[in-house]
């Protein structure tokens, strides 16, 4: 009885625990606490953040309960993650969630979501210099396109192997958008640009909405093919919104399918952050590169919209080209609030939604181009 | 390898230049053509006016024009010149053509005749921003 007792003891996590995974729970609880108090994106990093506490319970190997381990739970639901199931799912949702008019009303503005994926391949040229292998170097350089389904859909195609630190690297500075943002959006903007006031966007028809997605999903998908399973879904998602007659599947794909694969995402990806596959060089190597990824993605869009200032007759806010990098709608926000700290009349939102939206489908395109390219 | 050695290697400069152009190609792509969506829509709705005015072609000459208008004696004799001018450019003329011309010929007061013109309906409009010469009421001058 006494062995029983003891061999039961050495099975329990007090006694398997090492540094390691002490440093991951802390890392999960932080997450938590930066999702629950400070709500940055708390739909997000309060999923990965338990995910995180699960995924670094110490349990022991061939027992079936490791995320790693075939035929566990967490495994099953992570098979959503690794065979590129979940991003297009989400982006269904986004699709069937984002008005676009803001982006129909002013076309050009579309090009500040272009300008922001400079942010990609100046990254991946950094991680090919720092040694990353090409398809790991992509993965990382896909993180300044803010947007963590498309940083885990090309990652699984990838460097698999990386998608618990690009997942999290990702989705956390997501999440930070409001800490990282502003500084850069400052120093590369006059107090004089920062006051523009932008005219008001005309209205857009039912029937141009309900046009867009077609049209929009037919081009992007004739150009970069590669793209198909992330736009295809958010296109049709878009759709499902503006047609109106299928209100009841764009209900769900805008409120229950999205809510379930954002948790099963969230989870697995925090679960697939155990101690010994997270905690090496390369992952402080990724959250460095992402960081770098994410300024310069914010720079190149203002930047941008800076030199887009130049030749156009109706100048724009140069604020709005840092909403170029995806991360809906949080870097809109921002934009409002560096905005409305110069002069509380100035509403920036529904313009920054433009470049904000572009930048989605523009960090697809990024990633389908360098999918295509390493699988050559 | 690391460095700039492993940029080259990996063609890494090719990659980031195409990508980032295609990325560019495809957005402006898209807002050209979503900057025509709703003009496309416009016309479209327009669809039976264009039609219409395809089946039937309104024919310079069908239009009804007055006839009973009566004509000042100077302007009579001023209508002669004008009428030279006007077989000269052809029929239907711009009136600005006409102004042209007759000032470069030394008419007096090309810009009061030709109102003048225009108020008796010796010179009407033909609904497509050009003028013709009213042969009726020339007609009818001529038969008095």
């Amino acid at each position: 009885m006494e062995d029983l007792l003891i061999e039961f003891l050495s099975n329990t996590g007090f006694a398997l625990v090492d540094y390691r995974n002490i440093i991951m729970l802390l890392v999960g609880i932080i997450i938590i606490y930066l999702g629950v108090a400070k709500q940055y994106e708390p739909l997000l990093l309060v999923p990965i953040g338990f995910g995180i506490l699960i995924g670094n319970i110490p349990v022991f190997k061939d027992f079936g309960l490791g995320i790693y381990e075939s035929g566990s739970f967490l495994n099953y639901v992570y098979y959503g993650v690794t065979h590129d199931i979940y991003p297009p799912l989400i982006f269904l949702g986004i699709g069937a969630l984002t008005d676009f008019s803001t982006m129909l009303a002013r076309p050009v503005l579309m090009l500040l979501g272009a300008a922001a994926q400079i942010g990609i391949f100046t990254t991946f040229l950094g991680a090919l210099a720092i040694g990353f292998p090409p398809n790991e170097a992509a993965s990382i350089g896909i993180i300044g396109g803010a947007d963590g389904p498309t940083a885990i859909f090309l990652t699984a195609m990838l460097a698999p192997r990386l998608i618990g630190p690009i997942a999290v690297a990702a989705y956390s500075y997501m999440a930070l958008v409001p800490v990282i943002q502003p500084p850069i959006m400052r120093l590369l903007t006059t107090r004089k640009e920062r006051l523009i006031k932008m005219e008001e966007p005309r209205e857009v028809s039912k029937r141009e909405k309900i046009i867009f997605p077609i049209v929009g999903f037919l081009l992007c998908c004739f150009l970069a093919p590669a793209a198909l399973p992330l736009l295809g879904m958010l296109f049709f998602g878009n759709l499902l919104k503006e047609c109106v007659v299928v209100e009841r599947l764009a209900r769900t794909a805008r409120t229950s399918l999205i809510d379930i694969v954002t948790i099963l995402l969230g989870v697995t990806v925090g679960a697939s952050t155990q101690a010994d596959v997270f905690l090496t060089r390369q992952s402080i190597g990724i959250f460095t590169l992402g960081a770098f990824s994410f300024a310069i993605a914010t720079a190149s869009g203002v930047i941008f919209a800076k030199i887009m200032n130049l030749f156009l007759r109706k100048k724009i806010n140069p604020l709005i080209g840092a909403a170029g990098v995806s991360a809906v709608p949080n870097s809109a926000r921002v934009v409002q609030m560096v905005g409305q700290a110069e002069d509380p009349t100035n509403f920036l939102l529904m313009h920054a939604m433009a470049p904000n939206i572009s930048g989605v489908i523009g960090s697809a395109i990024a990633a389908a181009i360098l999918w295509s390219f390493m699988s050559l | 390898m690391f460095g700039f050695e492993a940029i080259i290697a990996h063609d890494g400069l090719g990659i980031s230049v195409i990508g980032i152009s295609i990325v560019f190609v495809s957005l402006i792509l898209l807002s050209l053509a979503v900057s025509q969506v709703h003009k496309l829509i416009g016309l479209w709705d327009k669809r039976n006016t264009y039609y219409q005015r395809l089946k039937k072609p309104q024919k310079r000459g069908d239009q009804k024009i007055p006839s009973d208008m009566p004509v000042p004696q100077d302007i009579r004799r001023a209508s002669r010149q004008f009428k030279l001018l006007i077989e000269w450019i052809g029929e239907p003329f711009p009136l600005p053509k006409l102004l042209d011309l007759s000032e470069k010929c030394g008419l007096s007061s090309p810009h009061s005749t030709i109102n003048e013109f225009i108020k008796c309906k010796l010179i009407i409009p033909d609904d497509n921003g050009y003028y013709m010469w009213n042969k009726q009421i020339e007609e009818k001058r001529s038969n008095a």
